[in-house]
């Protein structure tokens, strides 16, 4: 029981904290390939401490929404921390949420930020939002055949049970199934994480930016907690990334050892993502806007092969 | 404790409250006098307490009520009108008890003269229309209860006289619900022939004892009629046009509780027929609910009505609710009865959780709309600002309709996905095949209606007020408000508390599933909702809402330490060093662009673009620019179908000449006709 506790504490704390991390490690490894001196791996963390300090300005426009909404955000990006299994598919807090439940908290994050950046009443919200919902219902059915998959093969959509099924057979994540469905997943990612070619995280260009372009009107407190939840976020995609699909080295009984491991291994994966982000961000430019209808359908095509090549070689 | 009477007590209140409550604004038509206090409240108060009586009439029911009844002598021969709800109807008189609660509370018509009081008069009897559909076990009744709803409801709708697109979607309405209640009616009238009674169990048997052909033809003509009324695909045209046109608490009832009508006459009169659904009628339902969820979000998304969109979004819950009820069909009938309990209870879950989150949202759109004194969200904007209150249930209502949780229409989808899982590892035939479009298209159909969802809050309550109306418009009476946030503690409980919400669900299950246990649904005592075929899978929408409630409210305090408490400056919204117009932001119509133009193949949208005065070359000073959604299944399929009516009856008129020997030759030739075939 005390360890259960301490492993959510610890688990959900590994993800908040290191969130800010992986994208300063990200835009480090991106100056050094592009041959820049760039800043350094803690900026993120700097930029949260000072906007923390900073005054918080609000739109003359904005409802009382506003004031609720970047918490909200950030609270629902903790809690989802706190089933996600990051060393261990040792229960946690399983039992309150699973992988629908995990998507429908994206969503509701999603809906919570597009509405905020209505709020102003300036038309850069309006054109982020606008975008940003658009591309999420074209990723939407890509995930949810994913997770369709996942669910087959664990006979659960519990986020630990995938993961320990996945884990602990020999061949499963060898099948085409698996290896087609962590593919559309990893484009899913990509899309809703808001990196090239999709998005642009760097950009200061109004007309071109999504993500950003919904923090905009955003600023102070409020801006600190909507960029920590947007990191939180985007690490709890790619520790699901790595822990449905790429389970190897994950602690299937919480012993000491195979904890470190698991801690290690974890690391060594999201280093390996951040290496092929900084790679694929450095050598692409980032998409037409109505191209990224084609890189989803891609995403969808491959979920949906996923699933028949299942359904024909079971 | 003898609660046998109350059930009779609460079961006779009901009717005779809604009766007193419809009668009494009539007869202070005829009857001349000052208007005063008690002339308005009387009836409304009556009407609200009956509705309550029947929501607890509802909840005893779910309790295990001791199924009170009450028998009435209509006076010609048959049996007596039977009022006595079971199991089954349970659910729904609760559903309908809290939204005609909320409904008849809010409205304001008592107020507003003679045309006000008929109004309220027709509201009240189409309330207590719906009520005897849901509680009656009589087939002639029903069937009366239920044209009464249809033509009462089409009163409502047409209530504006003088303007023709209302005059248009009443007609659209009448013509499409007698075709259906045209199929229910011969359905019922073949079956209670062969029974000789009209009872209900009486129906059921005489259903079981005819040739297995003409059994399967009853239910696809019962089918057929109750899903005009659910508003499923093709046959939904109507619903978009008539729901909106009714004043909103009227909307609430058409929405969220008339449209479940249609469902519970499925489960009635196609699921709990012995031997029924026929085959293949859970893959026509499937595949029908699929083509509604994803065609109703679709048309929300580019709708800029608001209450034209909160009507196309029904039709995507109302898909929703048919493949829940198809899926069952499918499961039960390749022996999966457990599963089948999974989509059977979804679909029960969320057509209460449902009817709870819309009825909320066209009421507080309702107020909205009163205030502002627009439909359009163009000319909406800023309203959450100025009317916190109503904003505030508004935004409720539309973050339960994008189904997140923990609110009302999240459990039910979940449990819907968990059930085409199973289905689908159970691999029933053409479920294989199915169930994962089903499921592609319902995530589809659930993103693109959190896409419409947050252009009806953002557009048209967020933001700055886009006209003269909106940026002048006024906070309702506090009573209205009151009600309103009261009604909006509805979605919220009964998506936190999904998992008692479901088991309370058990006896209406058992009776459509017999042998089937809601408690294997929950797990940790009652805490989270857990089927028990699955491994270890379980969600709890308390203990979720628990946890980011308590973590924002860390992150609040933790955050708000840094600047030392200092509170927040309002200022000015900066758009790039000009001034900020209403104009700049983004329109409904701009909003939903990109949604527009990836769809566009299966939209066909028409636009048009004339330039009135040329400024310069490049820039034009004047254009006038139009844009419209053309209906293309009224055009495709509906447009042929009139068309051959109108020609058939061009062709029919040709006997009517005028000349008086003609029509004695007719005579003649019928009688000669007649002669011949009775000979």
């Amino acid at each position: 029981m005390m360890l259960d506790v301490a492993l959510v504490i610890f688990q959900s704390l590994a993800l908040v904290a290191l969130a800010p991390l992986w994208g300063g490690v990200v835009a480090a490894l991106k100056a050094r390939m592009q041959m820049r001196r760039g800043a350094p791996i803690t900026q993120r963390y700097r930029d949260l401490l000072k906007l923390t300090g900073k005054e918080t300005v609000l739109s003359e426009d904005a409802s009382p929404l506003a004031r609720v909404a970047p918490y909200l955000v950030l609270g629902a990006a903790v809690a989802i921390c706190t089933w996600t299994p990051v060393i261990t598919t040792h229960a946690g807090l399983g039992f309150a949420g699973d992988l629908m439940m995990t998507v429908a908290l994206f969503a509701a994050m999603r809906v919570l930020l597009a509405l905020l950046a209505l709020e102003a009443g300036t038309p850069f919200g309006g054109m982020a939002a606008s975008r940003h919902l658009a591309l999420s219902a074209l990723a939407e059915p890509a995930l949810m055949l994913s997770v369709f998959t996942l669910a087959l093969v664990a006979h659960s959509t519990d986020l630990a049970a995938i993961s320990r099924a996945v884990a602990s057979s020999h061949d499963a994540w060898i099948s085409p199934s698996h290896l087609l469905a962590a593919t559309a997943m990893g484009l899913v990612v990509i899309s809703e994480t808001g990196r090239l070619p999709v998005d642009n995280p760097t950009t200061h260009l109004e007309l071109t930016m999504i993500h950003e372009g919904l923090m905009l009107d955003v600023s102070g407190r409020h801006l600190a907690a909507l960029e920590w939840a947007a990191s939180v976020r985007q690490l709890l995609l790619l520790t699901l990334l790595a822990n449905l699909f790429l389970p190897w080295g994950i602690a299937l009984e919480p012993t000491p050892g195979a904890l470190l491991f698991a801690f290690a291994i974890w690391l060594a994966k999201l280093g390996v993502f951040a290496v092929a982000v900084a790679l694929l961000e450095s050598v692409t430019a980032r998409m037409r806007l109505f191209r990224v209808p084609e890189f989803l359908g891609m995403a969808f095509l491959l979920s949906l092969l996923a699933l028949t090549s299942d359904s024909l070689l079971r | 404790m003898d609660l046998a009477g109350l059930d009779t007590a609460l079961l006779g209140g009901a009717v005779g409250g809604l009766a007193m409550a419809a009668l009494l604004p009539l007869l202070s038509l005829v009857v001349p006098g000052p208007p005063t206090p008690l002339r308005h409240t009387l009836p409304r108060a009556l009407g609200v307490l009956a509705c309550l009586a029947a929501a607890a009439l509802g909840a005893r029911g779910l309790a295990g009520g001791s199924g009170a009844s009450i028998e009435c002598w209509p006076g010609f021969p048959g049996q007596p009108f039977t009022l006595g709800p079971d199991a089954l109807a349970a659910p729904f008189l609760l559903l309908f008890g809290l939204v005609g609660a909320a409904s008849i509370a809010i409205t304001r018509d008592a107020r507003e003269g003679a045309g006000g009081r008929t109004r309220l008069a027709l509201h009240a009897g189409f309330a207590a229309m719906l009520f005897v559909v849901f509680a009656t076990r009589h087939a002639l009744l029903f069937l009366f209860a239920w044209e009464g709803m249809t033509l009462l409801s089409a009163l409502l709708v047409a209530a504006d006289p003088r303007s023709a697109r209302a005059r248009t979607a009443a007609f659209t309405y009448l013509a499409l619900s007698h075709l259906g209640a045209a199929c229910i009616a011969l359905a019922l009238f073949t079956l209670s022939a062969h029974a000789s009674s009209f009872r209900f169990d009486a129906l059921a048997q005489s259903y079981a004892a005819l040739p297995a052909a003409d059994a399967v033809r009853l239910a696809w003509l019962f089918t057929f009629g109750f899903a005009v009324k659910l508003g499923l695909v093709p046959l939904h045209i109507w619903l978009p046009l008539a729901h909106p046109e009714a004043p909103a608490p009227v909307s609430a009832l058409l929405s969220g509780v008339m449209v479940k009508a249609g469902l519970y006459g499925l489960l009635r009169f196609v699921w709990q027929m012995p031997g029924a659904p026929p085959e293949h009628w859970g893959t026509v339902m499937l595949v029908l609910g699929i083509a509604s969820a994803l065609v109703g979000a679709l048309y929300a998304v580019v709708e800029s009505d608001a209450k034209r969109l909160l009507a196309w979004s029904t039709i995507k819950h109302a898909g929703l609710l048919a493949v829940g009820a198809g899926l069952a069909a499918q499961l039960a009938a390749a022996g999966q009865p457990v599963v089948a309990g999974i989509a059977l209870a979804a679909t029960l879950y969320h057509a209460i959780g449902h009817g709870l989150a819309k009825s909320l949202a066209f009421l507080a759109v309702g107020e909205a709309v009163h205030a502002a004194g627009t439909r359009s969200l163009e000319h909406m904007g800023g309203l959450a600002r100025r009317l916190p209150r109503t904003g505030l249930a508004a935004l409720i209502a539309t973050l339960a309709l994008c189904a997140l949780p923990p609110l009302s229409c999240f459990a039910g989808e979940w449990l819907l996905f968990q059930a085409l899982i199973l289905g689908y590892s159970a691999g029933a035939g053409q479920l294989r095949l199915l169930a994962p479009f089903a499921a592609a298209g319902l995530a589809l159909a659930s993103a693109l209606a959190v896409a419409a969802m947050v252009k009806l809050h953002g557009i048209g309550f967020l933001g700055r007020a886009r006209s003269e109306g909106a940026a002048t418009a006024l906070e309702p009476p506090r009573d209205v408000t009151t009600v309103l946030l009261a009604a909006s503690v509805l979605p919220l409980a009964w998506g936190l508390a999904a998992p008692w919400s479901v088991a309370a669900l058990g006896l209406p299950l058992s009776a459509l599933l017999p042998g089937f246990d809601v408690h294997t649904l929950q797990g940790l005592r009652g805490l989270t909702l857990q089927p028990a075929l699955l491994q270890a899978n379980s969600i709890s929408p308390l203990a979720a809402a628990v946890l980011v409630a308590l973590f924002a409210l860390i992150a609040a305090l933790w955050l708000r330490g840094g600047t030392g408490l200092r509170a927040l400056r309002r200022s000015p919204s900066w758009s790039g060093g000009a001034p900020l117009e209403a104009r700049m932001q983004y329109s409904a119509l701009g909003f939903t662009k990109p949604l527009r133009l990836i769809f566009e193949p299966v939209l066909r949208g028409e636009r048009e673009l004339e330039v009135l005065e040329e400024g310069s070359p490049y820039f034009a000073r004047r254009v006038r620019f139009r844009t419209s959604m053309p209906a293309l299944l009224e055009r495709l399929l509906f447009a042929p179908i009139v068309q051959s009516v109108l020609w058939v009856s061009e062709q029919a008129r040709r006997l009517q000449t005028g000349s008086l020997h003609l029509y004695l030759a007719y005579l003649l030739a019928t009688l000669v006709a007649l002669l011949l075939w009775g000979r």
